[in-house]
């Protein structure tokens, strides 16, 4: 641990991390810029209504857990099952993994009304039908896991305590994210969401996302210049999000054809939209499925340097779900009557952040930024000598 | 006190009939101002009325700490059914509208500038003293030259008492720009305007009303509550589809002004196939044959009025043979704002007339006179001004009644045809800058006079156009006159004073009293100068008998608590039951009944008043008058004709304008209103959907509308429910008062769009008369 | 103890909204576009002028449903919202936490956040205000012109509402769901 400032305030001038720092700082002033707005307005300062209550904030703080979980799984294959190319890239992946759970919480602590109100009756009066009192709490326990395993990885290195935690870990992280799936699958009102896809799906694409995020951190880390034992890693990981994005592609598309199929009012109706979408078409289909997976199948899965750039392609698709996610579940309003003579007739919602959801949404990132710099730079991330 | 019947007044017979005479051995516990504020926390319930339209139904004020927290209904009163209507719920909105009218206010600049000075009511009093004696000098006491005008409500008689003694001819009130014909047209021809049983109707054809927006107790509780297959049956006719229609078996999208060709061909119909009520046509019609012949050989028929109506044949075959077959218990509704276009005396007469050959007329079921429960009478000064003129606008129409053709004053006036000048204007509560078409005509109408008084409420238009204003108290922080409710299910009713009025302002009898207190001697002063008879008077009586006659003091000595008082002290209990319930009929402890959670019965049965004519209706001939060839000679047809000159081409790409009502406003009077804006924010203009589309028109898109006289700003609300040549809004909005923070410029304004013109019979305006042209903005 | 539910004579209604505003006046519910316990819905008229269907436009009042088996009760993680032992669907402001969950989960767009505590707010049949104060009718209820609804016991035989579900027929809104709705639409 190197915890000094001078060494936390040095680094190669590079123009990339000039850029990066940039990007970061940007980031972070725009997060503090969004809470103070928030402060001030409360909810007033979103673009959320009575109808579309959730918005990009949700979607923020699913796409920040979802990185963790990911990130906590990809890490598990090496130090929890083994996987000798993953155990390299374990303190690394952990490290991510906390860094972008708390960039999460950040953001819906904006995004939640009562915080303290939340700490406090979860724990008095939990309401255990609750998916969101489920995945809080296991997401709380899963954060004290990964916690400890990170300790036990890099200040008090111990094996035998990092795995029991690395364990304890990925299933309260599985658990935690497959009951955010059911957060919105557990939705009786949203026939498009109600059901087994969304806690399973979010398994799924944690997964997509856990590996899109090692080729990004390592890609930066690495500038594309990769030791052999990095490479042999990184052609395993292809050939494993190749297959989960097979998978993925192959769950959407009956999820599509199940809902469409009978034209069922609604559900139907929503699932055309979203899939007419731009934000779907362009943000989910293209950058965050086709294009990563043509690169692995198109080079039988040896391609690496273009993967760290279809990662960030990727990681934009990874947003469009997440956002696509919460808006598609709300997209359709839950009475379709009129309910003033003077209004058009209700239609399929319209939903647009507002700058302040903006600012504290994508800001989020910029705590993210921050947290992997500092990170690197107070923790040897890198696989222990003896290793 | 006493006032003797003088010699004078005997002359002029009953012109004052009036109200009160003090009498003071009233309980103190019926004194005891409503208004007293509880114990702290403590919520206390006062009975009292509604005043957000003329409906006046029956309220309970919770009051807490002094402030009225909630209106709800009070259940006592037989006309409003236990209910409120969303404008006598914001009421809140309108006791405690920062807008108020505070103080009174004196002009401080030209006349529209909106600039005012503030002053002590004794400052203003002065002022309307000094200004009145100046006018009546230089017009010789010529009473005439000042005019009256007030808005409809349960105070206005106390005004009109002021109108009485000061002996000016003109009074104006909305009668001729609302409901004038319809009253008339019944009245003349079934001998009352009458009170539709909807209760126990069981076919009704509403033309034109729209009760389910335009709310009127108790018909709007009673019918749709009987509608949908429940009962009744119900045609509605009118331009657009209105909630009513919503409601209804059957609707008819009429072409604008064309109701009298339809209710013509439904007589033609049923004189034709000879299945009107024959029992009750031999026995109560007058020259019915005179009709028949007039209706047959004139031909028209169904396929005639469908040309004219747009309405198919067929269907006025169906609805005049559904009439008769569920008649009498069939109504062709009266209607209330009627003020439509040149034929509406004529059509109000072919409705009564043929609702009478159904014979549902002073039944159940069918239109009821009711009764009356009486009530004490008090006495006041009428005195006579010999230099005192008549009316000038008794020459506009064929027969102008009390509450003169407005815009036929109006326009008369600004024309320089008047025969001596109109000087003056005192104005109670009246809005005619919103009220009557031609809102410049208006302007300039108000501007050219020497004096405006305008008591109110609020600053409207009408308001921030006048020398003087005098800021009355809303209803929920006075006492009004006790008044008699007449129908099947009679009341007597009461506001009461529920809080304490705020700011300065007063209710009307104090200000009157005020006023007369200090302008009365003065203008004796200028009677004594210029009228002889008077002068006689004084050599004959003495100086101060003489006065007494013209003392306008006398009608404003007591409380209105006092009036009250007097005013039933013929009815055991009934001050009491005023005070704490708000409403008494005799036998009410006896037969005021709950039914159920939400329903009370008033009434048993048997005691209703349905039938009370006993066969002998309340006109010349005591009988269902088909042919008033009285009116020929005043250049009024003697029976309902259509006429080709009714029948208005409108050009291609543009509009006929109508206006109306949604059951959340009250014409301008609620434009400020919080609570409802809160519903409804602003008017919109009703375009027909493929029109709008046609014109690349879209929801909410600001639209200029523009007719002859004038144009507005609106928003586009494009809908099926209006005809291809139609378009509508609602009437009270696009204020021009700054005054108004909520009302100000809020959407389209209808009186500055709409011409003014007058019908033949009584001078009321013709509302949807106007063509418009639309553009995008 | 009483279970509460409400029936609508819904073909009663002529939209004056007078329920909304005695609603809002009431319980102190704010103005503004979102904030509203109760309203009434109305579908866009069907047909062209003049051939247009009386029955496309019927207006159904409606509120929250108080179901019996409330979504927005099962999602609540806090069980801020819970049923009051008189089968109100309530929700206790100091437990919220405004995650907005329930407003998603509710079939019936029954829920807004109030603006004076920042946190969920629905109807609650009067609860806070008139039945507290011992009164039998809700505000929306008493102020009715043509007396669509009627508030009552459930569960007491002699109630005017349970007198009303033995003779008429009614339906309910999205019971497909499995809600068990107490707004009950009378034919």
């Amino acid at each position: 641990m190197n915890l000094s400032i001078k060494n936390l305030i040095t680094f190669k001038k590079t123009p990339l991390n000039l850029l990066v720092a940039v990007i970061g700082a940007l980031l972070l002033a725009a997060f503090v810029a969004g809470a103070v707005m928030y402060f001030l307005h409360g909810h007033h300062a979103f673009n959320v209504t009575r109808q579309h209550p959730w918005g990009l904030l949700i979607a923020m703080y699913v796409f920040f857990v979802v990185s963790s979980t990911g990130l906590c799984i990809i890490s598990s294959i090496g130090h929890v099952f083994g996987v000798k190319e993953f155990q390299q890239i374990g303190k690394r992946a952990i490290a991510g993994a906390i860094i972008t759970i708390l960039s999460g919480f950040a953001v819906i602590a904006l995004e939640i009304g009562h915080p303290i109100t939340m700490l406090i009756y979860n724990v008095l009066t939990p309401g255990l039908t609750s998916a969101i009192w489920w995945m809080g709490t296991l997401y709380g326990i899963y954060l004290c896991f990964i916690l400890l395993e990170f300790f036990f990885l890099t200040i008090k290195v111990d094996h035998k305590w990092s795995k029991i935690f690395g364990i304890g870990g990925l299933l309260a992280g599985l658990a935690a994210h497959s009951n955010l799936g059911a957060v919105f699958g557990f939705l009786i009102s949203r026939p498009t969401a109600n059901g087994v896809f969304y806690p399973v799906y979010f398994i799924l694409s944690a997964m997509i996302t856990g590996c899109y995020l090692i080729y990004i951190i390592y890609g930066f880390k690495y500038r594309n210049n990769y030791p052999d034992h990095l490479k042999a890693m990184f052609l395993k990981l292809n050939k494993i999000l190749g297959m989960l994005l097979g998978i993925l592609i192959f769950f959407e598309a009956w999820k599509i054809l199940t809902a469409l199929y009978g034209t069922m009012p609604e559900r139907a109706e929503t699932i055309m939209y979203a899939v007419t979408s731009p934000n779907f078409l362009i943000g989910e289909l293209l950058l965050g499925m086709l294009i990563p997976f043509f690169i692995i199948l198109f080079t039988n899965g040896q391609a690496i340097k273009p993967m760290v750039y279809a990662s960030l392609t990727g990681m934009i698709g990874i947003f469009f779900m997440r956002y696509d996610l919460v808006h598609d579940t709300l997209v359709y309003p839950m009475t379709m009557l009129k309910r003033s003579e003077y209004q058009l007739p209700p239609t399929l919602l319209h939903y647009f952040p507002s700058p302040t959801e903006m600012m504290i949404g994508f800001g989020g990132i910029g705590i993210t930024i921050l947290g992997l710099y500092v990170a690197e730079k107070v923790f040897n991330l890198d696989p222990d000598p003896e290793h | 006190m006493k006032v003797e019947i003088s010699r004078r007044r005997f002359l002029q017979g009953s012109v004052a009939l009036t109200v009160a005479g003090g009498v003071s051995m009233t309980p103190a516990s019926v004194l005891a101002s409503a208004a007293k504020v509880e114990d702290i926390g403590k919520t206390k319930i006062v009975a009292t009325l509604c005043e957000m339209c003329v409906n006046k139904c029956a309220v309970y004020a919770h009051v807490k700490n002094g402030i009225i927290k909630k209106l709800d209904p009070n259940p006592y009163f037989p006309k409003s059914r236990n209910m409120l209507c969303p404008r006598g719920n914001s009421g809140l909105a309108s006791i405690y509208d920062e807008d108020r009218l505070k103080y009174p206010l004196i002009r401080d600049g030209e006349k529209g500038s909106g600039k005012f000075r503030r002053a002590t009511w004794d400052e203003a009093y002065a002022y309307i003293g000094e200004k009145l004696t100046k006018i009546l000098d230089e017009e010789k006491d010529n009473r005439s030259t000042v005019a009256f005008c007030a808005g409809e409500g349960m105070a206005e008689h106390t005004f009109k008492n002021f109108y009485t003694g000061f002996g000016s001819a003109h009074f104006l009130n909305h009668a001729s720009l609302c409901l004038a014909t319809t009253v008339s047209g019944y009245s003349l021809t079934i001998g009352g305007y009458g009170q539709s049983d909807l209760e126990n109707a069981n076919y009704v054809i509403m033309a034109g009303a729209n009760r389910a927006e335009a709310i009127v107790t108790p018909d709007t509780m009673d019918f749709f509550k009987r509608t949908k297959g429940r009962g009744a049956k119900l045609v509605t006719v009118d331009p657009r589809f209105t909630n009513t229609a919503a409601k209804s078996d059957k609707w008819l999208g009429i072409n604008v002004g064309t109701d009298l060709a339809f209710v013509l061909a439904l007589t033609y119909v049923v004189l034709k196939e000879g299945i009107y009520n024959k029992d009750f046509v031999e026995k109560h019609f007058n020259d019915f044959e005179t009709y028949k012949n007039h209706v047959i050989s004139n031909g028209y028929t169904p396929e005639w009025a469908e040309k004219i109506t747009g309405i198919n044949a067929d269907d006025i075959y169906e609805v005049a043979r559904d009439f008769m077959k569920h008649a009498p218990q069939s109504i062709y509704y009266q209607g209330r704002r009627t003020t439509w276009s040149k034929n509406d005396f004529q059509l109000r007469r072919a409705q009564a007339i043929f609702s009478a050959l159904g014979g549902g007329i002073d039944i159940k079921g069918g239109i009821c006179f009711g009764k009356k429960i009486p009530m004490e009478g008090h006495e006041v000064p009428s005195p006579i001004y010999d230099q005192s003129e008549p009316r000038i606008d008794s020459t506009e129409a064929a027969v102008v009644g009390g509450s003169g053709t407005w815009v036929g004053f109006r326009n008369k006036v600004l024309e320089g045809r008047a025969e001596y000048p109109i000087r003056a204007l005192f104005n109670y509560k009246h809005n005619p800058m919103q009220n009557m078409p031609n809102s410049k005509k208006t302007e300039e109408f108000l501007k050219k006079l020497d004096l405006v008084v305008t008591i109110d409420t609020m600053p409207s238009d009408t308001v921030m156009l006048s020398d003087v204003i005098l800021p009355e108290c809303t209803y929920l922080e006075r006492t009004d006159p006790a008044k008699v409710y007449g129908g099947i299910e009679p009341a007597i009713v009461q506001r009461n004073k529920v809080v304490d009025p705020m700011y300065e302002s007063k209710p009307i009898i104090d200000i009157m009293r005020g006023l007369t207190e200090k302008i009365s001697k003065p203008l004796f002063e200028i009677t004594k100068k210029y009228d002889e008879e008077v002068q006689d008077a004084i050599k004959e009586d003495g100086e101060e008998a003489t006065y007494e006659e013209f003392d306008l003091t006398l009608a404003f000595k007591q409380t209105q608590e006092e009036l009250n008082h007097h005013a039933v002290s013929k009815h055991p209990g009934a001050a009491e039951s005023l005070h704490e319930k708000g409403v008494f009929y005799p036998n009410m402890d006896k037969w005021f009944k709950k039914i159920n959670v939400n329903e009370y019965e008033y009434y048993p049965e048997s005691e209703k008043a349905y039938s009370v004519r006993n066969g002998k209706f309340k006109t010349p001939s005591g009988k269902i008058e088909c042919n008033l060839s009285s009116l020929t000679k005043r250049g009024i047809d003697a029976m309902p004709t259509w006429k080709k000159e009714y029948e208005m081409v409108i050009p291609d790409g543009q509009f006929r304008f109508v206006t109306g009502r949604h059951a959340q406003f009250t014409q301008s009077g609620t434009a400020n209103n919080k609570m409802l804006l809160d519903l409804v924010p602003t008017n919109y203009l009703w375009i027909n959907k493929r029109v709008a589309a046609r014109m690349g028109i879209k929801f909410g898109d600001e639209l200029e509308v523009a007719s002859s006289v004038g144009k507005t700003r609106i928003k586009a609300y494009p809908t099926e429910k209006i005809g291809l040549d139609t378009v509508f809004f609602i009437h009270g909005f696009g204020n021009y008062s700054e005054e108004l923070t909520l009302a100000h410029n809020n959407g389209g304004r209808d009186s500055n769009i709409i011409e003014d013109s007058i019908e033949p019979m009584h001078g009321a305006t013709c509302l949807h008369d106007t063509i418009v042209e639309i553009r995008k903005v | 103890m009483a279970r509460y539910g409400m029936a609508l004579d819904y073909k009663s209604c002529i939209n004056c909204r007078a329920c909304e505003s005695a609603c809002k006046a009431e319980n102190g519910v704010l103005p503004g576009r979102d904030n509203y316990r109760i309203w009434v819905g109305q579908k866009e008229i069907e047909g062209q002028f003049p051939k247009l269907s009386i029955s496309s436009l019927t207006y159904q009042p409606s509120q929250c449903q108080h179901c019996d088996n409330a979504p927005c009760q099962q999602v609540c993680p806090t069980n801020a919202t819970y049923y009051d032992e008189n089968g109100v669907v309530r929700v206790n402001p100091e437990q919220c936490i405004l995650c907005t969950y329930c407003i998603n989960a509710c079939p019936y767009d029954a829920r807004y956040i109030d603006d004076r505590t920042v946190t969920v707010d629905k109807c609650n049949f009067c609860s806070d205000t008139r039945l507290a104060n011992g009164e039998t009718t809700t505000a929306c209820q008493a102020t009715c012109p043509t007396k669509v609804r009627t508030f009552g016991d459930l569960d007491d035989p002699n109630s005017d509402i349970s007198k009303l579900l033995e003779k008429r027929e009614y339906k309910q809104i999205k019971e497909h769901l499995g809600t068990k709705p107490k707004l009950f639409y009378l034919l």
